[in-house]
């Protein structure tokens, strides 16, 4: 293609290339400290495992919010291919990088596969001898063999190499682009989204199942999967106007990604802000209609302790609010309303994933090691920006050669 | 359409114009096209693309349509509207409890109030659109030019109307023709007249007319009489060559259809009548008491024997419980010859109930008959079998002064009952009670009846009724 680039515009900032490990090292001390608060405050009392239970709730909560952003771009980048969407192609190399990072965000998850692997149940109640639980529904998964320590471990590696498979599968395809502007190579990702994307949503859906939703493991709802999914693409959506925005800031993309793609990010955002909620009411509803006691635990520690308000409040700040915000498309074509919006929706996405994990701790909500855990967050925040940062550095910031860059480029939202 | 008058109408015969059309080869042209009468501040212009062109609105300087304030208005007016309907409904005008749920609004309200929501956004839309875009309207000037057919196919017109503030006929001509089309058309008139024909009319008042006779004719039928039977629309279903178990034959000597078992058979489910286990007496005892064999009995009803004056009303009442029988007891109907005259209902016979359970009085049937009552019984009469289950609270929250409580088993009257008493209670309901015999084997019944009994000595028992080795765990459960 004829297309010319500034070389300085594709490239990250020079100054930016020396942060990745720092901001590394901050999120594993920020995540350390969060542990250790954790493990320290919220412990004591008559309930002595509290401190180990709300550290290592702490950590899969933080984790999971690491990891969504790259299940998102993942799925995002498939769906692209799938498509055949040529306006996303601008942007699709930050996406590809956010992907391109799972296997990083995915070696986080060892801590917990080690607390499973010595037998801690601190998180994982299931993960010990049968014969000293009560509830009969857990007895009889651990029984069955799926709740079980070496399979758990074996289906965990299995997803992770499944998906950071597929990333970097994408991203090698991509990067082989960028030197040789073959478009076969598109063609060989078209061609494979489709499989590809049956093999993400089952694998996702096992992934939440597992990870997060046997946490609490007599419970049980077919669309965990689709709910851990549709926060993973809220979050992704918003991060990427984030980083798009701030590359812009930094001077870089000039001329590149202009407000249409905006706009699109913003519809997607304001889309999974509908998204998730109607997943969410989905699985309440039937739960609330229904009313049979194995299936309202879920919700009884969600709705009680303090937590109750954290639970009301989050249909407030993840959907009422951003829902009317993000409703204009005068929001979504201007930056700094879309800025603020993908700040508020990553926000209330930690919130989320927060509320998936965080009550099952039991003994309700407590504010001082909350924070805590909030401190886990920004780790875990500052542990993507130095994986993105340490991915994006010796990469173009764009697909440069895709063939349908163009399209991209000339690419408009119509006047509605 | 507008009664603008273009400045030179030359000669008398000139229809009257509406406007330029130009005509271009494809879109890139018409796109430069429209930017310029854009720039030149025409505002009432058109285009036609045969596929819909990127940038167009754009080119053509057309404003954003205020359509999707109405739908938000509309969509905010549909939601409010189904949170109203619901919280009146189900809070204020009809408190109707359903599965226990609270009243007014409640998660269950969220479909709804959504797709009332969708509902009004919808209609709104498309409602907004027509008015929006002024339809229906049945004829365009810009039809006319039969080349302007080509705009479903292959070529793109540009369209600036005669009704815009600044048209001049002639500097649009210039500026129209300055953009290089294929052809440039001035749009006129075709010559047929405005007015709708009159066949048309009539053909609408004919609709119209035909559209109410079906109304007259239900108007017709709601405000009159008539003393002919009703029209039978399926003149074979409604008359049936059959007979119904109630109607005479001619086909039988004893001119009824219904016939009687034939002797030596024995029904489906007959000999389970036979049966105290089924029944909770023994029918033979019954046979003893009210001295009439069942055989008897299918003779009498059968007309073949006038029944004796005074059978049944002189009939001993059955010596067991009938004491403790309340006045709405199921009464010994199968005993009464129909031409006997129904008894006063508390001299009707007792049955001869069973005394000893059927069934073995062991830990199996004990839970068994715990689990039943648990989910069967409790939910009126309560777990400890007191009357005062939930729906027994929640009926009497409403405290609408019709509700009859359940009966609770620990008073007299149910303690001197017999098993079978009980055990029939359950199969065929009491009072406002169904029966459960659909839903509970006998041999489940009969455990409910051990659990019950169980329930009411358990609340006169005393600590020497445990066994020694079991006294410990009580009262160390007592002591907590």
């Amino acid at each position: 293609m004829g297309l010319k680039y500034d070389k300085e515009t594709i490239e990250l900032p020079a100054s930016w290339k020396s942060k990745p490990l720092p901001l590394i090292a901050i999120g594993l001390i920020l995540l350390v400290i969060s542990y250790t608060i954790g493990l320290t405050v919220a412990g004591g009392g008559t309930d002595s495992d509290r401190g180990m239970r709300f550290a290592t709730h702490s950590y899969l909560a933080n984790f999971m919010f690491l990891l969504s952003f790259s299940l998102g771009a993942l799925f995002f980048i498939m769906v692209q291919f799938l498509t055949r969407a040529g306006w996303s192609t601008a942007i699709r190399r930050v996406a590809e990088i956010k992907m391109a990072i799972l296997p990083y965000s995915g070696l986080m998850f060892i801590p917990v596969l080690g607390l499973v692997l010595t037998g801690n149940y601190a998180l994982y109640e299931w993960n010990q001898d049968p014969s000293k639980i009560h509830n009969s529904l857990i007895r009889g998964k651990i029984e069955d063999g799926y709740l079980q320590s070496n399979y758990f471990t074996l289906r965990s590696v299995i997803y992770l190499a499944l998906l950071s498979g597929m990333s970097i599968w994408f991203f090698n395809k991509s990067r082989a682009q960028d030197e040789s502007g073959d478009p076969e190579l598109s063609l060989a990702r078209q061609k494979w989204s489709g499989p590809f994307i049956m093999v993400y949503a089952l694998t996702v859906s096992f992934l939440a199942f597992d990870w997060v939703m046997s946490i609490d493991a007599a419970w049980f709802s077919t669309i965990f999967g689709v709910y851990v999914f549709a926060a993973s693409m809220l979050g992704f959506f918003s991060m990427m106007v984030i980083i798009n925005m701030a590359l812009q800031k930094a001077g870089k993309l000039q001329g590149l990604v202009n407000v249409e793609h905006y706009h699109d990010l913003g519809k997607f955002m304001f889309g999974f802000v509908m998204f998730w909620s109607y997943i969410a009411f989905s699985q309440l509803v039937l739960i609330w209609y229904g009313n049979i006691p194995e299936e309202t635990e879920w919700y009884r520690v969600r709705l009680n302790g303090g937590w109750e308000y954290y639970s009301y409040a989050l249909i407030i700040v993840h959907f009422a609010i951003p829902f009317l915000g993000l409703l204009s498309r005068h929001v979504r074509r201007h930056k700094a309303g879309l800025l603020f919006w993908a700040c508020w929706l990553v926000a209330v996405h930690w919130m989320d994933m927060t509320y998936l994990v965080m009550p099952n701790v039991k003994g309700g909500f407590a504010v001082v090691p909350m924070v805590g855990h909030l401190i886990g967050g920004f780790g875990a925040l500052a542990l993507f920006a130095g994986f993105f940062l340490l991915k994006a550095s010796n990469v173009p910031l764009v697909a440069v050669r895709d063939p349908r860059m163009p399209e991209s480029l000339t690419y408009s939202n119509p006047i509605l | 359409m507008s009664d603008h008058k273009p400045k030179n109408t030359t000669g008398t015969k000139a229809p009257k114009a509406y406007g330029w059309m130009a005509e271009y080869p494809d879109e890139h042209k018409l796109l430069e096209a429209a930017r310029k009468v854009r720039d030149s501040g025409y505002t009432d212009t058109d285009a036609f693309t045969p596929f819909p062109v990127h940038g167009i609105d754009e080119a053509l300087g057309i404003k954003p349509t205020v359509l999707p304030f109405i739908v938000l208005c509309c969509g905010f007016t549909g939601l409010c509207l189904a949170v109203t309907m619901q919280y009146w409904m189900n809070g204020v005008d009809y408190m109707y409890i359903i599965s226990g749920k609270p009243m007014g609004i409640t998660p269950a309200s969220v479909p709804v109030s959504f797709e009332m929501t969708i509902l009004f956004s919808a209609f709104s839309t498309f409602l907004g659109m027509i008015a929006l875009n002024k339809l229906p309207r049945f004829s365009n000037p810009v039809f006319t030019n039969p080349r302007f057919d080509r705009a479903t196919d292959d070529k793109f017109f540009l369209y600036v109307s005669a009704s815009d503030k600044y048209y001049n006929r002639d500097s649009v001509k210039e500026l129209l023709g300055g953009t290089s089309p294929d052809v440039l058309d001035e749009v006129v008139e075709d010559g047929s007249p405005a007015e709708l024909p009159k066949f048309v009319w009539l053909g609408a008042l004919l609709v119209v007319l035909t559209g109410l006779i079906p109304l007259m004719i239900v108007l017709n039928i709601r405000e009159s009489f008539s003393e002919k039977p009703r029209f039978h629309v399926f003149l074979d279903m409604d008359f049936q060559p059959k007979k119904k178990a109630d109607q005479q034959t001619t086909v039988f000597a004893d001119g009824r259809t219904m016939r009687p078992q034939v002797a030596g058979t024995v029904g489906r489910g007959q000999l389970e009548e036979q049966d105290a286990f089924y029944l909770g007496y023994d029918p033979n005892d019954l046979a003893a008491t009210v001295k009439m064999t069942p055989t008897r009995l299918v003779s009498l009803q059968d007309g073949a024997a006038q029944p004796p004056a005074d059978a049944p009303a002189t009939q001993p009442p059955a010596a067991t419980d009938s004491a403790a029988a309340p006045a709405t007891a199921p009464t010994a109907n199968a005993t009464q010859p129909p031409a006997a005259a129904p008894m006063p209902a508390a001299e009707a016979p007792e049955k001869p109930w069973l005394t000893e359970l059927p069934i073995e009085a062991n830990e199996a049937n004990m839970k068994l008959g715990e689990l039943k009552f648990q989910i069967y019984c409790s939910a009126c009469h309560g777990y400890a079998g007191n009357g005062d289950g939930l729906v027994h609270k929640r009926a009497d929250a409403l405290a609408q002064g019709t509700w009859l409580p359940p009966t609770s088993f620990h008073i007299d009257r149910v303690k001197a009952q017999s098993v079978g008493k009980i055990f029939n209670t359950i199969s065929k309901g009491q009072g406002k009670m169904a029966g459960y015999a659909n839903a509970l084997t006998p041999k489940e019944r009969w455990a409910i009846v051990l659990y019950v009994r169980a329930l009411q000595r358990s609340r006169d028992a005393k600590l020497d009724d445990i066994p020694v080795d079991k006294r410990s765990s009580l009262e160390e459960a007592g002591s907590k």
